[in-house]
Order: C-alpha cells, then structure tokens, then sequence
C-alpha cells in the first residue's frame, strides 16, 4: 500500500502547490485569481478527505478472514449529514461566485473605447473617437494598446465565424459572434507586453489568431493615439 | 454451482444454430448483440485512440511537424465525435444489453428485433461519419462540437462535413431505440419479485440513461437537421447574415450536450455501484439515496446547459452557475456512499476493485475542477483551454475507461466462461492509473497557463514546452497499458473455461446463471425477496426453483 501512497501524494502534491493560476494583471482578473484561491482550498478539503477516508478502508479493511462483516445498509444520519455539508459549500462558493462576478463584469465609465473585430485569422482595433485602426494578418500579429490604470471598455464582434478574445493574463476571454456585439471593460494595472490569442476554435488558421496587448502609461496612450505609433508600431511581423 | 447440474445443452430449443458469421448478422438474442456492441464500440475506441496520440504527438513540440493543419483539425474533431458519440454512449448499451436483462431475470429484452436494428443503425451511422475520410476534403473538421458558422457551407466545404451531420443523425435514432428498448424491458420483464427498488444500481444506472436519452437526444437530431438543411438547402437556421443565430446552435447542442455527459457516466456509476459491495462483502451504503441521486443529477442536467456557453455574453449567469454548483451534491453523496461501502468492510482487492478504487481518485479530480467552472467568473479564466480538456478527460473519459476496465475484469468470466489474467491486470492497472495522471494533470497547469484548445502549433516561449512534452509521454504510456488490456483480452480466450457461475460472490441476478448463460438465459431461478439474490442463495436464505416447476417457465420468457 506504500505504492498507493506514493500514487495519491504524486497527484494530490502538484494539485495544491502548482495548481494556482498565474498572477492576473487587471482588476477583473485579480478578483477571479482570489476566487480561484478559494476554490482551490474547497477542492484540496474535499480532495484530501476522500483520499484519506479511501485509503484508510484500504489498509483496515483488508479481507483477513472468511467472515462476514456487519451487513450495514446504510444511515440516514450520515446521508443527510454528506448532503447538508457539500450543500452549504457549494452555496458558499456560488456567493464567492456571485461576489466576483460582479467586479468582473461591472461597467465602470470609460473614455477608452476599443472596437474589436475578430475575423479568419486575425484581429482588428479600432479606436473610438480617432481614425485609428490597427490591423494584423499572417505574419503580423496586432497590438492592441491601452493606457494603464483606467477601464478599457471593448465591443467585441466577428465578421465570419465565431472567435473568442482571450487574454490569458487577465484570466478572461469572451466569444466574438458575427451579428452580435458583446462589451466588457478590462482594467489593467501593470504596464507590459501580454499574450492574447483566440480561444475558439475558428477554422484552418485558429492556431495562428494571435494578438498581443500593450499596456502603456496614459502620457505613452494619448501619443499613440494622435501619431498612431505608441512607441512601437503596431504590426512589424514581430 | 447450482445450476450447472441440468446439463442442458448449449443451444436449446428455440435458438437456431446457424454457421458463425451469418449467426451473428441475424442474431436477435441480447447477450449477442450485447456483445456487437461492445466489440465494435471498442474498435471504435482504440482508432479515436490512435488519433489522440497523433494528436498529442504532434503538441509535444511546438512547431508544426507530425500532421498539417488540416489533418490536425480533422484529427481532433474525429477524435471527439467518435469517443463521445460512438464509443462512450455505445459501450455502455452494449452493456446494458447484455446485463440488464441478465439482472432483471427476464429472457431477452422487450423487442429483441428493435435491438438488432439499433446495433445495425448504430453501425451503419457510424461508418458513415467515418466515411468522411474517403472524401475529397477530408472527414469533419469543425470541431466535435460544430459550432456554425464554421460548420456551414460557407466556411467548410466538402461532403466530410454532411456525413457527419447524418451519420449522427442516424446514431442518433439508433440511440433513442435502444433507450425505448430498455427502458420497457426495465419497467415490463422484471422477474416476479424483482421490484423497483431491489433493482441492481447498474440497471437503475441504465434506465436513467436510457430516460436521458430520450430527452436528450431529439434535440440534437433537430439541431442535426437544422445545420443539414442550412448547408446543403440554403436554410439559414444559423447565418446571422438574413436573422438566423449562432447562438441556437450553441443552446440547442448543450440542450444535449450536458445531459450526455451523465449519459455517459451514469452507467460507469452503476458499474462501480456492482463492484465495490461484492469486493467489500458488504450491501452497497445507502441504497435508496444512490437511487435519489441518479434522478437529483437527471433533473439538474436539463437546467445547466448554458454554463457551456458563460462566454457568450449572451445567457443569464446567476441561474446556470447555481445548478451547475448543485449537481456537485448528489454527486458528492455517491462518492461518499461508495467510500461507506468500504467502510468496515472485508475487501479483496482483485484488479476489478482496483480500478474502482482508481475511478473514485480520477472521477473526484474531474469532479472537483468541475465545480471551479461552474462558477462564471473562473469560467471565462479558463473555457476553452487545456484545463477544460483536462477535466472533462478525467471526469468522463478517464473515469468511463475505468469503470469499464472495472465491470471488464468483473463480468469477463460471466461473459466468455474464462478469467482474465490477475496479473497482467494488476500490472496494467499501475500502468494505466500512473499514465492517465502523467497525461492529464499536465494539461490543467497548461489551461491556468493559458494554451486554447485545438490549436495545432504553439509559441515557444509561453512556458508550455515542458508540460506538452509530458502529457504526450503520458499518452503514449496510456496506449502501452491499453494494448497489455487487449492482449489479456487475447490470451484469455485461447484458455479453457474454468470460470464458476459465481467466482466474486455477487449479489445480483447474473451470478445465479451459468458462465455464459444459455441462450433463455437461465434455466432456474431463486425466490427473490431481496435486492441480492445471489447472495440470499449462497447464504441459504432461499431456494431455486427449475424452469417448468416454479410458477415460471423461464425457456418461454416472462410473465
């Protein structure tokens, strides 16, 4: 049973240490990665005492004879007791839910409006407010700039099929529908360079749908805004 | 050993010996079609299988190299179709059909007919959806779950596409047959005796299903139809261009698409819900709520569809992140139950009850991450990346494959007369429970780190090497522990019967019949007054009455 042992610790060890999310860089993301971290220690809980309760049968319930064990059916104390228990939890967990839903998704007023399209198999920003359009294609995966420290409002939408625009650092993605605008605000709160990609499948090319996110200060943003280089251009086959 | 004396021969009165291949394409007895069920399910298995591995090969590194592109998309959503549609739902009704009237002590089931005209629908759908390949543009491509537009003309031309449509469609139907079948056979063959509620859990297991199905799938053969009918008729169900949705789609396919998840597992439940009592030596713990719990989980699947479909934007969060957080406690309460079960109880720990021991760990880490993506703001951290695929892997796949390598070690002597090997059993389940881990949990750490599903090639430098790299290794490893099972399969059919009527002291009706039954299935049956009546037998509580003598003749079927 050392081998069981050996087993359980093997899956158990990674799922505690390694299984946090990486650390978010905007407001939305950061109370999602706290409601993770509550998730996560309501799963090693539960995880640990089964694992613990299945190996301890294991070892003390060993056959040792031909006699027959206690033939018990069940309990209904105990049943009701593994049901109230997970019950409440998941009713706990659904408020933490609900908590961060509401941060996540809140509509905060924004100056910064960015019209995302997505399309087969790239992206396209353009600005509200300024003739600024940023296109990528094969070989040139767009910039989508931003000022730090404000709330980004976007209107999301598809000119062919269904994409989704996924910012793995900001732990959030939403589906881009042809006929459908979908809004959010993304507030970033640290300058850098960060990964998106698209997240649903979408055809030949989905693998290559990619975008990067340029968080620059506001001085950097309203440059970039007027001469259309934030620093950086915005394609460049980078 | 009761039941061997009579020395009835093999083929009785009533069952038309007829040469082997022409016996089995007209066969109409259930344990036979059980079985082309099964067979042909598993073949199914072990090619979607072979297409993961390329699949995983070809995301061990990250620049494009085993596959193109194309093939790659075709790989994957083949992958998925023929695991979910073709093998998961299928395995498990061939099972059912094999066992459940065994259980219920009837003779066959309701329609012995409709039953083989299921396994021929199923069948000839089937190689229909396979057909794709033989096309000039390739098998469908669009994804196991094929989204339009993508999956309309406009985007994804060629016949590989259509045939999946019908192909499906016609699974479809073969499905929702079947589950008619069963579910009468269920409500109207019992034994005298045999009551609702001293049904064996695999069998409440099947109905439950069964009854899934019959709600589930209609749904998706009108979704079928719709996308048929958009791409080759130019209706426009889905094209947002003249007011058609996308959307529809979605909600109508996770209509199906989430009850088939317990569609899928329900059975594989009722496989361990067997197992675990016979190798503890003791009933299984809290009967009724175990039966509770199948129809707490059957209801809550119809009210959860749309947390598919949290990033949309487009569906009321609140509602559908709290049925799917609820589902967790019916769950919950199985697993407690089983782990009772055990609980001072006296257990052998034959290879069948170490993969139930190993479904319980892997269903409970899928379980568990399930309940993180229940919760919406989570949801749009994680949807459509490798943490998805890695739950869903553990929670049905892997989960399923264990049951199955589970009820396979338990009901194999049932079935062929013969005993699989301890052994090799023993050292395929370390094998397969090491693998399974090295193969998925990797791709958990991989979604957190932000790597989409479907994609065929990746940046080298996000941090996702490592991880890929370890999960194929995983893979590959999944598939040695697969062919030692195939090759026990093998060795044991070329050894002579040795296998008793009764080799783990069961509870249920089967153990009380020959290793393999005749073809009415038994030729005598003990009073039922319990839901163990194999136990009630071994332990004297109650006779056998032979066939022709009781107030049952069990070589004319029922009533």
């Amino acid at each position: 049973m050392k081998r069981a042992v050996r087993q359980v610790a093997l899956i158990a060890l990674p799922l505690l240490i390694a299984g946090c999310a990486p650390a978010a860089v905007t407001t939305e993301g950061r109370a999602t990665h706290d409601a993770y971290n509550i998730f996560l220690i309501a799963a090693a809980v539960v995880f640990g005492v089964v694992t613990i309760w299945l190996l301890w049968s294991v070892v003390a319930y060993r056959r040792r004879n031909d006699e027959l064990p206690t033939q018990i059916e069940g309990s209904n104390k105990l049943e009701l007791l593994w049901t109230a228990i997970p019950l409440a939890l998941v009713l706990f967990l659904f408020v933490i839910t609900v908590r961060t839903q509401h941060t996540v998704l809140s509509d905060p007023p924004s100056r910064v409006t960015i019209d995302v399209i997505a399309f087969q198999w790239s992206w396209q920003f353009d600005y509200e407010g300024s003739d600024l359009q940023v296109v990528g294609g094969p070989n040139n995966v767009p910039e989508m700039v931003v000022p730090v420290g404000v709330p980004i409002h976007i209107k999301l939408r598809s000119a062919d099929v269904v994409h989704s625009f996924y910012v793995p650092r900001a732990l959030f993605k939403r589906q881009a529908i042809p006929g459908t605008t979908n809004e959010f605000d993304m507030n970033f709160q640290r300058v850098g360079l960060y990964h998106g990609q698209c997240a649903q499948f979408c055809g030949l090319s989905h693998a290559d749908m990619l975008f990067r996110v340029k968080v620059v200060s506001q001085d950097q943003f309203d440059r970039f805004l007027t001469s259309g280089r934030g620093g950086a251009p915005t394609g460049g086959g980078t | 050993m009761a039941t061997t004396e009579l020395g009835v021969p093999e083929v009785e009165a009533g069952g038309h010996p007829r040469g082997g291949l022409v016996e089995w394409m007209t066969t109409v007895d259930h344990k036979k079609i059980g079985i082309l069920y099964i067979f042909t399910s598993l073949a199914i298995f072990l090619l979607a299988g072979i297409f993961a591995l390329v699949v995983r090969a070809e995301l061990a590194r990250p620049a494009l190299g085993v596959v193109s592109e194309g093939g790659y998309n075709e790989l994957f959503t083949m992958h998925g179709t023929m695991m979910i549609f073709l093998f998961a739902n299928q395995v498990s009704t061939g099972l059912a059909n094999y066992f459940v009237p065994l259980q219920i002590g009837a003779a066959d089931v309701a329609f012995p007919r409709l039953n083989a005209m299921s396994y021929w629908l199923y069948l000839f759908g089937s190689l229909m959806v396979l057909s794709g390949f033989l096309t000039a543009g390739g098998a469908a491509s669009a994804g196991w779950t094929g989204y339009p537009p993508l999956s309309d003309s406009q985007f994804l031309q060629g016949r590989g596409m259509d045939l999946w449509t019908m192909g499906l469609a016609i699974v479809g139907i073969a499905s929702i047959a079947g589950a008619l079948n069963l579910v009468v056979t269920i409500f109207n063959s019992r034994v005298p005796g045999m009551t609702m509620f001293r049904l064996p859990l695999f069998t409440w297991g099947v109905l439950v299903t069964q009854l899934m199905i019959l709600f589930a799938f209609p749904p998706l053969t009108a979704a079928l139809a719709m996308l048929f009918l958009d791409r080759n008729f130019g209706a426009t169900f889905f094209n947002p261009a003249v007011g058609g949705s996308p959307l529809l789609w979605q909600h109508v396919f996770w209509f199906f698409g989430h009850p088939e998840v317990y569609i899928v597992i329900f059975p594989a439940f009722g496989i361990i819900s067997e197992v675990i009592p016979v190798f503890a030596r003791k009933p299984i713990f809290g009967y009724r709520s175990m039966v509770f719990a199948f129809f707490a989980i059957f209801s809550l699947s119809f009210g959860v569809w749309a947390h598919h479909m949290f990033t949309t934007g487009q569906v009321y969060l609140p509602w559908f992140s709290l049925m799917s957080f609820l589902i967790a406690v019916p769950t919950g309460i199985k697993v407690w139950n089983w782990l009772a079960t055990m609980w001072r109880g006296s257990i052998t720990f034959t290879t069948s009850m170490l993969y139930a021991l190993g479904f319980i760990l892997v269903f409970v880490i899928g379980g568990i991450t399930g309940v993180f993506v229940a919760s919406p703001p989570i949801d749009f951290a994680v949807n459509d990346t490798y943490y998805v695929v890695a739950h869903f892997h553990y929670v049905m796949g892997m989960a399923l494959l264990f049951a199955l390598l589970a009820g396979a070690f338990f009901w194999f002597p049932k079935m062929t007369g013969r005993f699989l090997s301890e052994r090799l059993g023993k050292i395929g389940f370390w094998t397969l429970f090491v693998a399974v881990n090295l193969t998925f949990f990797p791709m958990y750490l991989l979604g957190l780190r932000g790597m989409p599903r479907r994609i065929a090639r990746y940046q080298p430098d996000l941090g996702w090497n490592g991880l890929n790299a370890l999960s194929t290794l995983g893979s590959f490893l999944v598939g040695v522990a697969l062919l030692l099972f195939v090759w026990n399969v093998w060795r044991s059919l070329r050894k002579p019967r040795t296998a008793p009527d009764d080799p783990w002291g069961g509870n249920s009706l089967e153990w009380v019949t020959t290793s393999p039954p005749p073809h009415h299935n038994f030729h005598q049956m003990p009073q039922i007054i319990s839901g163990r009546p194999a136990f009630d037998l071994r332990t004297g509580a109650v006779r056998v009455a032979p066939s022709g003598e009781g107030p049952f003749d069990y070589r004319r079927g029922q009533t």
